[in-house]
């Protein structure tokens, strides 16, 4: 049985329209009729969702030794000059953020000859291979032909400006994630004939506190090569080697699902997704692209290396559960797949869920979600700030999982908070984030500052 | 790491030094009671404001988006406004709605005043709600001027009444809300009735409490601003803003007089507001205030000569940047560069006048003060004039990292440390922690640099010696690790049952000693000792079958010579055999075993070769017991017998064994035990080898071989033996888990896999005989759980089920199966694609199947599953279930 979270009357939290987007999971599993989802945001309900040219940025920013330009008023560049946490190995000037930084006069009169001259000193500068100019949200409104600047200046200068258009409001960040895709086929493509060779390509891994070396760890111990990596990590010259590859690995699906289909009909690379959250998954994954790429050598060393790696993790694991046990958590964060995972992740804690939300969840990720969730939880897509209250008041979880803006409402309602976000600054990926994350949740969980502040 | 320098650039801004004006409307709206704003705009621009908001005050920032859309873009977004405003306002009941443009909203030409009076027309209720537009446009300024922009939309939107009071204006620059607590209660203080206009500090720094409000509680009421127009007095503690100057309206329009004053940062500026304070009140200056004072005076004499030293940046918005000069010019900190990313004709002719004088005294004549500058300029400027110490908000935190000055934190955003709201910078108690933090960071940067300044400066002795014992040290430490590490993973060397592997390659058969206890002749697969082998390889065989043992055996460290004669007395084939797996593979250990005859002519040539580990046998280090072992030895030509044989013997390994360890080679000594022989003996032995520095010996039973001249004599048993080991390891490390392996040994010590090789290349096929097989065909959107119905599926991920392990195999796209458009298009013949793709599998596992198609594959035998589990799992389940 499922039933609108609403039935009950209490303070106002939830508006009309919202509220096919809320469930409550009942014992007895799904009613099936779903929850609404994958739409719009609705007007004034403070979405915590962001927009497409975040969701392009994203994606493309930790490509190092790019130019990352972005065409508009400076707002967008600001919010998002070097506030993530992908690292480096080698260059380092994605952490720098070009802006035209649009005024006035330039609204007015256009601002393709600014970016044109932008574009023309750091070409005679830095000589560089590879720009990207996002455009955002008024570029396309005052004219500004931004493909006709990008196609002039690669030619003149012999480099690749690639334009990537991402107005905020032409869609929402998932549009963003394709744009970014667009962008790095269109920087593939000329080298898509490639002879191949034995070697992966890694997808959807931005290299979050070391996350992608972490991987590449991985495949160097099981024997397999990585031939490229989008975008952790990555440079000019390592990405146009990726078509030579025979696999792509998609660790976010989310993201880079979309780069991998067209990588496999253009380039013919076929791909398998995978994820390196938790034991389980991580020895899944490692087994599966051992198995993909037909290596039965990998594979024997993965099994020995995942059942080396879990052992060694055993006394540990059993030294945190002790604590956890029965504690509960609430759960909101960008895309399904996550939240899923952080369900299975908490659940070998030995800890509830009670509370579960997502901004971009697919209807059928909210079926797995009903699920596995245990009754009593509530599931959320697309929440509100108003919501989130209401239903962490209601459910009491000990710790909230969730981006920054969600951190201080968790702290003022006096429950602890573990950031699964871009800003963190300690892998949660992989054997070593098995780790971390324990620590972290557990750690938050019991602090002692919660036994002075909830009275 | 190679990093591009990147420089500041004419034509583009490089890391923005300034945000744009909706954030610095949203931030005053914060100030007033009970409001919440919206911005008008896409849904972006009010995540990014709420996160850059909510990391520097550390309090939840609610700001609705009117989401704007492609159709809103092209048809006017008024629908959409009007849908937000009715939707917030029911879900946070506000008495104030702020509504902010963006740059979108703005570049389309949305009429705020129009709509906002169309939707009290749609919703009269909503009447008694004051909606207060803004024009913010993104590209009109930074959050500075949008924060003015708003305060004056503000007065101009709200029902001023003329009639006077006697209340006190007071308009705050933007500030922290410890900053502005701070002002609030100074007025107090002073008996004064004042209106702080915003008044941010509990809304953006509150408490913990047992109910959350999640519209802001406090802050300037509608009531209070409504009074503005009748105040006594205006202060504007704000001299830089430009255009909308809230003191300047209220006298124009209300004729409310206005002053304005400086940030109450340094001295100067704190005593004129106690000056205004006292005028206004009529009260003279408290005694408690004055102590503050004295004290700040006394700090300032303090650590003049520190601050003396100061060359500071200071950037930021245009009120700070002054009220931070002036701090710094009364404390003899010379600011170098001052910058602000806003545009603000003022700040260079004001600002200079506090610098010029001291510019004079300091016999300075270079400083930059900048206004729309971006931090990348900001930060060359810094580098040239040699800046050592940053004041400004955590934008600067590059500049930081690069220039490794200390940044001292003030202003907005304050995201990379805690507490940024409640960060003091006014009043004599305020300022007095703020320039206490310059002076720690003056003193900070000099007390960490000093030592190396100075010693590069003048010690001029040796061409940096420094360098270049560090080089050797970390040449000599890396050689070290490698060494210790191949020691680590060296079956024989390192720990008992370490897992590691080796492989003996039989390119030796000569030998030119004669051991008493040998005989070579044997080749039994079955019989397992030194010198025995199936077969002797050429090195160009010896290479192929390391790589085919080398492609199998993934644990294989070690590439050993032991024989089955002797590795010097075939140099050649040895060198040659080395020399060619070291082509093909950087990484192994080379590991040798000899009886040391040759040892002193070759030990040289097989440290350049890449040997790290030698095996000496040495049984005997006294002539007679020696001349009882040893029948005869080879020797340049020459054949010794007796004590003359085992003299030369015993001498060269000796010898040997020294240049192997002065060149850092491991050695170990492998000691034949033979009962009666040489047993008694075995201790001097192992003494004489461990003072040359030998790493560990090996003492091992002699076996007796039929045919050999000791065949007859009595065994030494294990317990003797390793009775002998304990005695022995006292003096040296010594070694347990000998296995006295074959000369073509493959494997860990414990399981001898050479058999499997035998023939060299390949290794025979696995039992492939299977207790359970089952193919499964899975249905999975993120390929890591079953999450797809059957029907979505547009592949399938196919997994084997073998010995309780699941193998995934490939993904099939039903695409490929599909047989023309036509056929694929109707659901009906979709089905059969996808039949016709998984037709070999034994089972199909998916979130969920439609009957039809379930029917139709279980008539075919296949079984179908529908759960949610991981992929390994459920297939696991479904196999055992299918058993």
């Amino acid at each position: 049985m499922m039933n609108t979270a609403t039935d009950k009357k209490e303070e106002f939290s939830v508006l009309e329209e919202r509220k096919d987007s809320i469930l409550y999971k009942y014992e007895g599993g799904c009613s099936g009729t779903g929850i609404r989802c994958d739409s719009d945001s609705v007007s004034g309900a403070v979405s915590q969702r962001a927009c497409v040219y975040c969701g392009a940025r994203v994606v493309l920013n930790p490509i190092t030794d790019a130019f990352h330009i972005v065409h508009g008023p400076i707002g967008c560049a600001s919010y998002t000059w070097d506030i993530r946490g992908s690292l480096s190995s080698g260059e380092e000037i994605y952490r720098n953020s070009f802006s035209t930084d649009l005024r006035e006069k330039d609204v007015i009169f256009g601002g393709e000859r600014k970016l044109e001259a932008g574009i023309e000193e750091i070409a005679l500068k830095y000589h560089p291979r590879l720009l990207f100019v996002y455009a955002t949200c008024i570029v396309g409104v005052i004219g500004d032909d931004v493909d006709a600047v990008c196609k002039s200046m690669s030619k003149k200068y012999d480099m690749q400006v690639i334009p990537v258009k991402s107005p905020g409001f032409s869609g929402n960040k998932a549009t963003g994630y394709k744009m970014a895709c667009n962008a790095i086929m269109q920087l593939l493509l000329p080298y898509k004939n490639r002879e191949k060779r034995n070697g992966i390509n890694i997808l959807g891994d931005f290299n979050l506190a070391g996350e992608m070396w972490i991987i590449k760890n991985y495949m160097k111990e099981i024997g397999i090569d990585v031939v490229a990596t989008f975008t952790g990590d990555s440079s000019y010259e390592n990405m146009i080697k990726a078509p030579a590859a025979r696999l792509n690995i998609v660790q976010c699906a989310g993201s880079s699902t979309y780069l991998a289909n067209r990588m496999q009909e253009e380039m013919d690379i076929p791909y398998i997704k995978v994820s390196f959250f938790g034991i389980e998954d991580t020895t899944n994954s490692l087994l599966r692209i051992a198995g993909a790429m037909k290596d039965e050598k990998a594979l024997q060393k993965a099994e020995e290396f995942c059942n080396r790696k879990a052992r060694e993790l055993e006394g540990f694991l059993e030294t945190y559960k002790k604590g956890l046990e029965g504690k509960r958590a609430a759960v909101y964060v960008g895309g399904g797949f996550k939240a899923i995972s952080l369900i299975r992740q908490f659940k070998s804690l030995g800890m509830k869920t009670v509370l579960v939300g997502t901004q971009t969840g697919k209807p059928e990720d909210y079926e797995v979600i009903e699920s596995i969730a245990e009754k009593d939880t509530v599931i959320l897509d697309d929440a509100n700030p108003a919501e989130l209250e209401k239903f962490m008041i209601e459910k009491k979880p000990d710790i909230l999982v969730g981006g920054v803006k969600e951190r201080p409402l968790a702290y003022k309602l006096g429950i602890a908070f573990c950031d699964h976000n871009h800003e963190r600054k300690h892998p949660l990926a992989g054997f070593e984030g098995v780790i971390n994350f324990t620590k972290e949740i557990s750690d938050g969980i019991l602090n002692p500052v919660w036994k002075y502040v909830r009275q | 790491m190679k990093k591009t320098n990147i420089e500041p650039l004419v034509n583009m801004n490089v890391n923005p030094c300034k945000m744009c004006m909706p954030m610095g409307a949203v931030t005053a709206f914060y100030g007033i009671e009970k409001c919440i704003s919206i911005l008008h705009g896409s849904q972006g621009c009010s995540t990014y404001i709420r996160r850059h908001m909510a990391t520097h005050y550390n309090e939840p920032v609610d700001i609705a988006s009117s989401s704007l859309t492609e159709q809103g873009t092209v048809y006017g977004g008024e629908r959409n406004l009007i849908k937000g405003l009715n939707n917030l306002i029911r879900l946070y009941h506000p008495e104030v709605v702020g509504v902010a443009t963006t740059c979108l909203a703005e570049t389309i030409g949305e009429d705020l005043p129009r709509m906002i009076h169309n939707f009290y027309e749609e919703y009269p209720e909503y009447k008694e709600i004051k909606i207060i537009p803004v024009n913010s446009p993104g590209y009109g300024g930074t959050q500075f001027e949008g924060y003015f922009r708003a305060l004056h939309s503000i007065l101009e939107n709200v029902d001023l009444q003329t009639e006077k009071n006697e209340k006190i204006n007071v308009i705050l620059s933007p500030m922290s809300p410890k900053d502005v607590r701070f002002i609030r209660n100074s007025f107090r203080l002073f008996g004064l009735d004042a209106i702080i206009f915003p008044d941010l500090s509990d809304n953006l720094d509150g408490g913990f409490s047992d109910k959350y409000e999640r519209l802001p509680q406090k802050g300037t009421s509608l009531k209070d601003i409504s009074l503005m127009g009748g105040a006594k007095v205006t202060i504007e503690i704000s001299n830089l803003n430009m255009a909308d100057s809230p003191g300047r309206f209220l006298e124009k329009n209300y004729h409310v007089p206005y002053e304005r004053i400086n940030l109450p940062a340094g001295i100067r500026d704190i005593d004129r507001l106690y000056e205004v304070l006292s005028a206004i009140s009529g009260r003279p200056v408290m005694e408690s205030v004055k102590e503050e004072r004295s004290r700040y005076m006394d700090a300032m004499v303090d650590a003049h000569k520190y601050n003396g030293e100061g060359r500071a940046v200071i950037f930021g918005e245009p009120d700070f940047i002054l009220a931070t000069v002036r701090l710094c010019a009364e404390n003899g900190i010379f600011p170098v560069v001052c910058a602000s990313g806003s545009v603000n004709g003022d700040l260079k002719d004001i600002v200079e006048k506090e610098i010029e004088e001291m510019a004079e005294c300091y016999h300075i004549d270079r400083y930059e003060i900048m206004d729309d500058v971006d931090f990348k300029k900001i930060e060359s400027l810094a580098k040239e004039l040699k800046a050592n110490i940053l004041i400004g908000n955590s934008d600067g935190r590059r500049m930081e990292e690069e220039l490794k000055i200390p940044l001292i934190r003030r202003g907005f955003p304050i995201h990379d440390r805690a507490g940024g709201q409640r960060l003091a910078t006014l009043g004599y108690e305020g300022a007095l922690q703020f320039l206490d933090e310059i002076t720690n960071g003056i003193l900070s940067k000099k007390e960490t640099t000093f030592r190396t300044i100075i010693f590069k400066e003048y010690y001029k002795e040796k061409d940096c010696p420094e360098a270049k014992i560090m080089e050797y040290q970390d040449f000599a430490k890396a050689k070290r690790e490698e060494l210790e590490r191949k020691t680590k993973n060296h079956p024989c060397f390192g720990d008992c049952g370490n897992g590691f592997a080796r492989i003996h390659l039989p390119v030796a058969p000569k030998c030119n000693i004669q051991c008493n206890y040998c005989v070579r002749k044997f080749d039994c697969p079955n019989e397992s000792r030194p010198g025995v082998t199936s077969t002797v390889l050429t090195p160009m065989e010896a290479l192929e079958k390391y790589k085919a043992v080398k492609e199998k055996v993934p644990n294989l460290t070690v590439v050993g010579i032991a024989g089955p004669g002797d590795a010097l007395a075939n140099f050649e084939e040895t060198k040659g055999t080395l020399e060619l797996i070291r082509e093909y593979d950087k990484e192994v250990t080379f590991c040798l075993s000899t009886n040391g005859l040759m040892l002193p002519n070759y030990a040289n040539e097989l440290c350049d070769l890449g040997v790290s580990h030698v095996t000496v046998t040495m049984n005997a280090a006294d002539i007679s017991i020696g001349a009882q072992i040893y029948k005869y030895a080879n020797y340049n030509g020459m054949k010794l017998e007796g004590e003359s044989a085992a003299a030369v013997l015993m001498a060269n390994q000796l010898s040997g064994l020294r240049m192997l360890v002065a060149r850092g080679i491991i050695c170990k000594v492998n000691i034949v035990a033979i009962k009666g022989i040489n047993d008694a003996h075995i201790p001097e032995i192992v003494k004489q080898v461990k003072d040359i520095g030998c790493f560990m010996t090996n003492i091992m039973p002699c076996i007796q071989v039929k045919g050999s001249a000791f065949e007859n004599l009595p065994t030494i048993c294990n317990k003797e033996l390793n009775e002998l080991r304990n005695k022995c390891s006292g003096t040296m490390k010594q070694m347990y888990h000998c296995r006295q392996c074959r000369a073509d040994a493959i494997g860990t010590l414990d399981q001898d896999i050479s058999i499997q090789f035998a023939g060299c290349n390949g290794i025979k096929g696995k039992d492939n005989k299977a207790e359970a097989f089952y193919r499964f065909a899975v249905a999975s959107k993120s390929g890591i759980i079953i999450d797809q119905h059957f029907g979505h599926a547009k592949e399938f991920y196919i997994y084997e089920y073998r010995q309780k392990n699941v193998n995934f195999i490939e993904k099939r796209s039903i695409h490929k199966y599909c047989e023309g458009f036509e056929e694929c298009g109707d659901q009906e013949n979709k089905i059969q694609q996808i039949m016709k793709a998984i037709e070999d599998c034994d089972g199909v596992i998916a979130l969920r199947t439609g009957e039809a198609p379930k029917k139709q594959m279980e008539s075919k035998g296949i079984k179908v599953i529908s759960t949610y589990d991981i992929i390994e799992e459920a297939i696991k389940k479904a196999a055992v279930a299918m058993l």
